[in-house]
């Protein structure tokens, strides 16, 4: 019977010349092991990463995304909660809910309010706007603070008007003609918070403001829509219609001191030749 | 220690980048591995060619590599393939057939050689490898897979592609023809 091993067989076949491969051949074989094991290379971090990777890139984009839901949230939070307080001063069609502003722009918006109207008391609601805004402002930045962002990026610079101004504000209303326009967020608030402090001063000034801010020809809708009765009531135009309106009546001693008024606040003010 | 760690475990290593894993695996089998194709090639450069060839597959083939099975009849397996692209290479039909010649026995030298002359284990051996040369392709290398790669008959079966049966049978010629070249009666 033939067994499947032999075991004799394989003795014999042991002892027999056992030929092993050329070195060269172990060093071209081996050789090349080394180059594909060098070739993918396996930091020490690679297998941790690849086994973290993923969790770690989801659980990072479901922080952030929350972190930015939360941020947009307490900013529109803002918006509302600010809007009604705006609203209820005088402009209600100012703030609308679906039109998100940053708070640095609410806030800017009660001293951009203040210049176009000033008629006989302006100051008093810009100054009470003024401090609803800071107040608005305190809050957003407070509720950013509760959030833990840290990004105090979008808190506005704070719109304070310096005092002194204020107070000559206070004494000398400004003129309806120097309405600068609600959207001055950029390079156009800068234009229109130039002449305020130069104007504040003299009220003198004021016509001069109001050329520059005309010759601007920056006017929002929105401002020109809720000033546009104090500006019609204030405007120089108009005052010299009431002017000519009382000299045509016959009443030459009003229609002379509201012309001496009119040069006494609008001293630069070219007027029409039939007044002179 | 390398050397203490198996054929399978050295080669996942080696996949995870180890070199010195693959020396080890090497150094393990590479004499064996050379015998076989030496063997069943017949020519030292064909078997150097061809024992860098199966190697050269076992590292491209690094990062895929399962110990589902052991290491030695998976690379066996290689050269088995590698043999047979050899052989369809050179005009060798004999290895290609399954065709399995009873009459072998039969025309083996092994009846004349005087029985009651005792081989020195030499002289035993160079008929031995005349014998083993002289074998069947498949025949051979059924022994030499067993007697070089350690495999079992299943491995054997599997790393040649056919049956368990086949495979014992095709040892079992070859061990007849072998003894008798040495003088042994089955």
């Amino acid at each position: 019977m033939i067994e499947p091993r032999d075991e004799e067989l394989s003795r014999i076949y042991r002892d027999a010349d056992a030929p092993e491969p050329a070195q060269r051949v172990d060093d071209a074989i081996l050789a090349a092991s080394r180059r594909a094991a060098g070739a993918r290379p396996r930091p020490a971090g690679f297998g941790f990463a690849r086994r973290w990777g993923t969790p770690v890139a989801l659980a990072a984009t479901v922080v952030v995304t929350f972190t930015l839901t939360l941020m947009v949230f307490e900013r529109q939070s803002g918006v509302d909660t600010m809007a009604p307080a705006a609203t209820s001063a005088d402009q209600p069609a100012r703030s609308s809910p679906t039109e998100p502003r940053r708070a640095g722009q609410l806030a800017q918006s009660p001293r951009e309010e203040a210049k176009p109207a000033a008629p006989a008391r302006p100051i008093p609601q810009a100054a009470d706007r003024r401090d609803r805004a800071q107040q608005g402002l305190d809050e957003s930045a407070a509720s950013s603070e509760r959030l833990g962002t840290g990004q105090p990026a979008f808190v506005p610079e704070v719109p304070r008007a310096p005092e002194a101004l204020r107070k000559s504000e206070e004494a000398a209303p400004a003129p309806a003609a120097a309405a600068p326009s609600a959207n001055f967020y950029s390079s156009e608030r800068a234009v229109a918070d130039q002449p305020a402090p130069a104007a504040a001063p003299a009220a003198g000034a004021s016509g001069l403001r109001e050329s520059k801010v005309r010759g601007a020809g920056v006017v929002s809708g929105i401002a020109s829509r809720v000033a546009a009765p104090e500006a019609k009531e204030r405007a120089p135009k108009k005052w010299l219609e009431d002017i000519r309106k009382l000299k045509t009546e016959g009443k030459a001693t009003e229609a002379e001191r509201e012309l001496a008024e009119f040069k006494k606040r609008y001293p630069e003010y070219r007027l029409p030749e039939d007044l002179r | 220690m390398g050397s203490e760690a198996s054929d399978e475990e050295l080669m996942l290593r080696y996949g995870d980048g180890d070199a010195g894993a693959f020396e080890a695996l090497y150094r393990r089998h590479r004499g064996p591995m050379y015998r076989f194709l030496l063997r069943q090639a017949g020519d030292a450069a064909a078997a150097e060619e061809l024992l860098q060839d199966v190697w050269m597959r076992v590292v491209n083939s690094r990062g895929r590599y399962e110990a589902r099975a052991k290491f030695t009849s998976w690379v066996y397996a290689i050269a088995h393939n590698r043999l047979m692209d050899f052989y369809r290479a050179n005009g060798r039909a004999s290895f290609l057939s399954h065709e399995e010649s009873e009459s072998v026995l039969e025309d083996l030298p092994g009846g004349e050689i005087p029985a009651e002359v005792k081989l020195d284990r030499k002289r035993a051996t160079e008929r031995l490898l005349a014998a083993l040369a002289e074998l069947p392709d498949v025949q051979r290398e059924a022994f030499l897979l067993q007697q070089e790669g350690e495999l079992s008959l299943e491995e054997i079966a599997a790393v040649t592609g056919v049956s368990r049966e086949t495979a014992k049978s095709r040892l079992r010629y070859a061990v007849a023809k072998l003894r008798a070249s040495l003088g042994k009666e089955s």
